[in-house]
């Protein structure tokens, strides 16, 4: 505190009725706020021409689709917040997916001792990734680039030509059950809901959040403060591949099956940033929004299952997706840098 | 004033390695790997004309390689090589089968249209000032899409055979004739990236961009052309994928993307842009796809061989970084506090 | 890092630097120097560029770790290994431009690092308790910032003032500027005055870095004069002399300034500016530069020379006005066209603008002139490069080891020789130089001066951006001053006296002072 007398020291009124907490700036919400009212718009958009769209299990199928990318992009988010890029999330999403589906599968691996490889699969990977760039200096990209290669190799070795086709009944609730059945509500999506909460507060509300985005911000002067600027990056990576692991997890037990190709197949990596970048994460660092990353992927599942309602052919979704991500990102920028005077 | 100057001169100094020394260390690695693959895997060396054949399997990697090589040297990035390699191989293929235009003729569009998507992506990024690496991610998606609508559902194939001869045809004796394209091309990207002014251009502007404005360069027309170099090239591969296969997909060059980045970072190609050299880069094109094929050979699965492209990448670039007293927390911070700072400042009104 | 602000107990703040020596490689730019800063003074580090201030300050703040000696607080020996060990021990250095956290809010930017938390589980970073905690260290400064603002919209000012105010926050009573006045207006300069002023009579030890010695006899209480890396004198109040400082921070006795010899007489107008305007930056300037004549613009940082300069070179676009190099008009060209029509611009950050420091002295030199170089088959012949690379080496006295020496090898004046060369190899008509001194060692500044001569008397029109009085006074036929984005005099012939020039910037009216 300081010693200094206080004398002339008045607390305005002002800044206590601002509302508190650190991402409460004027228009930091813009881009959640849009992100709903485009989707919702588009919902009512399409529900005008073709009311399937709008029944409960439409609407409940775009929720549940969105889930798997969600959960990746929420680690992304982190890992771009510090300026760095993670690719290497869609095998490690892969490998987690292979490893418990085929468990499951042929030895019956308890969903219990499936959540523990989970975790322990997207810990390790993801630890790697993060001693690479911290401690070797190596760029995220590269970094990740080559455990891109080394992780989706190690699935392929691992499942060894086999895939999953089908897993235990206890999997299948996890990925398509309900909480009760009185209450609609998907189990995959409360998952998804608590990890978004958990990430959310550590991002926003914890001293280890605030060093993310600090060094994203400015990794010499993070360090200065007395960040310890590596360990910080090291569990940011950790945390992304614990996240991939879990969608790993949350993939296999919604579709039941899994291959060689899957997350590396339908480009997750490259998905999840885009997704990042739509919900309003900067991809300079410093800027993390994982509310917003949500809602992205949720747009994005929308705005795919409304294409395959108007008919458009499958063929232009990724199409869609790309400009999608030209038009939000080159909007984005804009917009921060109107503000930037 | 004059120590900052000076602390400015020492990071440079860590962070420069002897540019022929990584590429000498690359030579004797790859001398060493195909003498060691020659003697150690039966039918690597099955005689001169079919070890030299192997190199039809991947050229067409090292051809996208001299472009992307051009864009990295600018300091940015190119995800739409793949893309851009299937989308221009099906238009070629699409003007063939579709509207009875001459092969040749057809490949020649081929190529330009891959000019046209470069410049694309080189438009977006100087005119909207999009990050390369999000210009180009949405561009590849869109490309893709754009790839898989004109293929519709049975791509042409079956193309002439005198066509078919890029990809597999021998020119002099048994050298085929994708070396002897490989070989030219590479000479013709050495001459341009490290002989012409051209290329001092695009070094200047991988250095600094803005060192370069205050020198007079045109910028933005330097790293559209370099786009565009990269976007031909990626045509020029998806061209000799489809004479090699005789065919033609949509996603055909998806395996091209990471594989290119790890040759060209291996090669010595700084990411952040200014430093490399082609010959770098062709030793690594040689290095990884000698040690695929004779993987392969081997019996090993493609799968494997990809994770020891992975492995080698990290194990170099961390090697490289270590040696040059980057490695290491702190220290690879400090090495980093520079250019942070320097970059930074910009940004202050 | 404990969970209060406020770290242990800090010490009274006698804090001292005992034969302290840095060297970099074989560069010694620190040579055995003592001092010792005092509780309730303002201790000020004066001395010509290179003299090795911001190496001790950042010795002093943990930034870099002396070669030999030692750091002493209150008798007691430290080590500082770091920024935040420093902070630890009350020691916090304010740097020119304060590294921002540009996407943080104000009020967190203050705590990084150290956020407070509440009590209980999960620990949570205290927002309401952080944003009251920013705003009161502010108030106590008399600051009124808005803490909950992103802080990439604070000015220079701002953020300094933000640093006093983190200093205080993190307990820290030994407060060091690193040259903070030279990027601020003299409104902005007696504001921070203010804030030191408040913290020295409140018993903070402060130290000061400034090169304009009449803030310096201000402000101070005890100077230290700095030459070549080594302690020439520490005064107190009552030992301030202008002179005598002078002369010991120049290392000679001062004497009159030579000025050019040759003065231009009738040379044609090369360049004419006529009421250009860049807005918020400048406006309405206009003035005409004649061949052969060296043309200063005086000001203080921040006042829109720069600015000038970058927007008659085609770097920013003019809001208005008209510029014509030899009648030709020019207005509005890119720099790759003002070029080839004859005008360059040495910019004052060499690192960042003026030169590519990776690249070889011959790449930079000829990076300038691709166009005009020898070609064959489209490619560069290398002997025709080099030849021209190292005639320019000869003729601008570059000293170094071989013209294929990595430009960032040589020392800052040999840098700046090959920036000078490369223009020169175009044979402009007009030239810009910006701080061309800027980063020079004191010896080398001489022989800048006398190749900015010799250009001169050659024809060349010289347009010369200097913060450094002396500089402008030796060198030019005429200065203009310069005072926020405006022209507010014009000295010529005798007029051109350290003591006009000095005062005809600091206000908008010029000469009236």
């Amino acid at each position: 505190m300081t010693t200094l007398p206080l004398a002339g020291s008045r607390v305005s009124g002002r800044e206590m009725s601002q509302p508190q907490g650190p991402a409460r700036i004027r228009g930091r919400e813009v881009r959640e706020v849009t992100l709903i009212v485009a989707t919702v718009l588009t919902i009512l958009a399409v529900g005008v021409f073709n009311h399937g769209f709008l029944s409960t299990q439409n609407l409940r199928f775009m929720l549940l689709n969105s889930v798997v990318l969600s959960l990746v992009a929420l680690g992304q988010t982190l890992v771009i917040a510090t300026r760095g890029i993670d690719l290497s999330v869609a095998p490690v999403m892969g490998l987690t997916a292979v490893v418990t589906g085929l468990l499951a599968q042929s030895s019956g691996l308890p969903l219990a001792g499936a959540v523990g490889i989970t975790i322990l699969l997207g810990l390790v990977l993801g630890t790697l990734n993060g001693l690479l760039v911290a401690r070797l200096a190596i760029p995220p990209i590269i970094t990740t680039l080559g455990t891109y290669s080394l992780y989706s190799g190690l699935v392929f070795v691992y499942s060894n030509g086999t895939q999953v086709d089908s897993v235990p009944a206890s999997y299948a609730t996890l990925g398509n059950g309900f909480v009760a059945p009185v209450i609609p509500i998907p189990i995959a999506v409360v998952v998804l809901a608590v990890a978004l909460l958990l990430v959310w507060f550590m991002l926003n509300h914890t001293r280890f959040g605030r060093a993310i985005l600090a060094v994203g911000n400015n990794d010499v002067a993070a360090y200065n403060a007395g960040i310890g600027v590596t360990g910080v990056k090291v569990r940011v990576y950790a945390l992304s591949g614990l996240l991939a692991a879990i969608a790993g997890l949350m993939f296999v037990c919604y579709t039941g099956s899994a291959t060689v190709t899957t997350g590396t197949g339908d480009h997750v990596e490259l998905q999840s940033i885009a997704v990042a970048l739509i919900g309003g994460t900067a991809i300079a660092g410093g800027r993390g929004n994982v509310v917003g990353s949500v809602l992205g992927s949720l747009f994005l599942s929308v705005i795919l299952t409304a294409l395959v309602f108007v008919h458009v052919p499958p063929i232009w979704y990724s199409a869609g997706e790309g400009l999608m991500i030209l038009v939000t990102v080159t909007a984005g920028m804009r917009q921060s840098r109107g503000g930037n005077n | 004033m004059s120590t900052r100057n000076e602390v400015t001169a020492r990071r440079r100094n860590l962070s420069r390695l002897p540019l022929d020394g990584w590429s000498r260390a690359l030579l004797i690695l790859l001398v060493l790997l195909v003498a060691g693959l020659c003697l150690s895997v039966d039918g690597f060396y099955p005689g001169f004309g079919g070890f030299l054949a192997l190199t039809e399997n991947f050229l067409p990697f090292g051809l996208v390689a001299l472009g992307l090589t051009t864009v990295i040297l600018t300091g940015g990035i190119d995800l739409s090589v793949g893309a851009t390699a299937g989308l221009s191989a099906i238009v070629m293929a699409e003007l063939w089968s579709g509207l009875h235009v001459s092969i040749w003729l057809a490949a020649l569009a081929g190529l330009l249209a891959g000019g046209v998507l470069g410049a694309i992506n080189g438009l977006i990024i100087t005119r909207l000032r999009t990050e390369p690496l999000i210009a180009t991610l949405a561009t590849s998606f869109i490309y893709a899409s754009i790839a898989t609508a004109l293929a519709g559902p049975s791509p042409p194939s079956g193309f002439p055979d005198s066509f078919n001869l890029v990809g597999t045809g021998t020119l002099v004796g048994p050298i085929p004739l994708q070396l002897v394209l490989f070989a030219v091309l590479a000479l013709l990207f050495t001459l341009l990236l490290q002989y012409s002014t051209f290329g001092r251009r695009i070094v200047m502007v991988g250095y600094s961009s803005e060192a370069a404005r205050y020198s007079g360069l045109r910028i933005d027309r330097i790293v559209l052309s370099a786009y565009v170099i990269s976007g031909v090239m990626s045509a020029f591969a998806g061209i000799v994928l489809a004479a090699y296969y005789s065919a033609v997909r949509p996603d055909m060059g998806d395996v091209l993307l990471l594989s290119t980045i790890t040759i060209v970072v291996l090669g010595g190609v700084s990411i952040f842009g200014g430093e490399g050299s082609i010959a770098g880069v062709v030793i690594a094109v040689l290095l990884l796809g000698f040690l695929r094929q004779g993987m392969l050979i081997a019996g090993y699965s493609d799968m494997v061989t990809t994770m020891l492209t992975g492995a080698i990448l990290l194990g170099a670039i961390g090697i490289k970084n270590i040696l040059s007293g980057r490695g290491t927390g702190i220290a690879a911070l400090l090495a980093r506090i520079r250019k942070t700072t320097s970059t930074k400042e910009l940004g202050t009104p | 890092m404990s969970h209060a602000v406020a770290g242990p107990v800090v010490a009274t703040g006698h804090f001292q630097a005992i034969d302290v020596t840095k060297a970099f490689g074989s560069v010694a730019v620190l040579r055995g120097v003592s001092l010792g800063l005092q509780p309730g003074r303002i201790h000020t580090m004066m001395g010509e560029n290179g003299a090795g201030k911001s190496t001790l300050f950042k010795i002093l703040s943990g930034l870099l770790r002396p070669s030999n000696g030692e750091l002493r607080l209150d008798g007691a020996p430290v080590v500082l290994d770091a920024p935040h060990d420093a902070h630890l021990r009350g020691i916090y250095l304010v740097p020119q431009e304060p590294a921002l956290m540009p996407e943080l809010t104000v009020a967190e930017t203050m705590f990084v690092g150290q956020l407070p938390t509440r009590p209980g589980f999960p620990r949570r970073v205290d927002w309401p308790g952080l944003r009251r905690r920013a705003q009161d260290a502010l108030a106590s400064l008399g600051l009124d910032i808005d803490v909950g603002q992103l802080s990439r919209h604070l000015s220079i000012a701002q953020q300094q003032q933000v640093e006093c105010a983190k200093a205080l926050l993190r307990g820290c009573r030994i407060i060091l500027f690193d040259e903070p006045t030279s990027p601020l207006t003299s409104h902005e300069v007696e504001r921070l005055f203010g804030i030191m002023r408040r913290l020295r009579d409140d018993g903070c030890t402060l130290g000061f870095i400034s090169h304009r010695m009449d803030e310096v006899l201000e402000i101070s209480d005890d100077i230290s004069v700095l030459r070549d890396g080594a302690l020439v004198d520490t005064v107190d109040r009552n030992g301030f002399d202008r002179v005598r400082l002078l002369s010991q921070m120049v290392g000679r006795e001062m004497k009159v300034i030579p000025r050019r010899t040759t003065s231009f007489s009738t040379g044609r107008a090369m360049l004419h500016v006529e009421a250009l305007s860049h807005a918020p930056r400048f406006h309405d300037v206009g003035f005409t530069l004649h061949e052969g004549e060296v043309l200063g613009l005086a000001g203080l940082v921040g006042a829109g020379r720069t600015e000038i300069a970058e927007t008659i070179f085609g770097i920013r676009a003019p809001s208005a006005g008209r510029v014509s190099l030899g009648g030709a008009d020019i207005s509005g060209l890119a720099p790759h066209a003002v070029i080839r029509r004859g005008l360059v611009y040495v910019p004052e950050d060499r690192a960042r603008h003026g030169a590519i420091l990776p690249m070889t002295i011959t790449e930079n030199i000829t990076s300038g002139l691709l166009d005009r170089l020898r070609q064959r088959f489209g490619l560069i012949d290398r002997q025709d490069e080099d030849r021209r690379g190292a005639a320019i080496v000869t003729q601008y006295r570059v000293r170094c080891a071989g013209i294929d020496q990595a430009l960032r090898q040589l020392s800052g004046g040999n840098q700046q020789k090959v920036v000078f060369g490369k223009w020169m190899g175009l044979r402009p008509r007009v030239a810009i130089l910006d701080e061309p001194t800027r980063g020079v060692d004191v010896g080398a500044k001489d022989e800048i001066y006398e190749l900015i001569e010799e250009l001169a008397k050659a024809g060349l029109a010289i347009l010369v951006i200097s913060s450094e009085m002396e500089e402008l006074v030796r060198l030019c036929d005429r200065v203009l001053s310069i005072y926020e984005g405006r022209i507010v005099a014009e000295l010529a012939g005798a007029d051109v006296t350290p003591a006009r020039v000095g005062q005809s910037y600091l206000s908008h009216d010029g000469l009236a002072a």
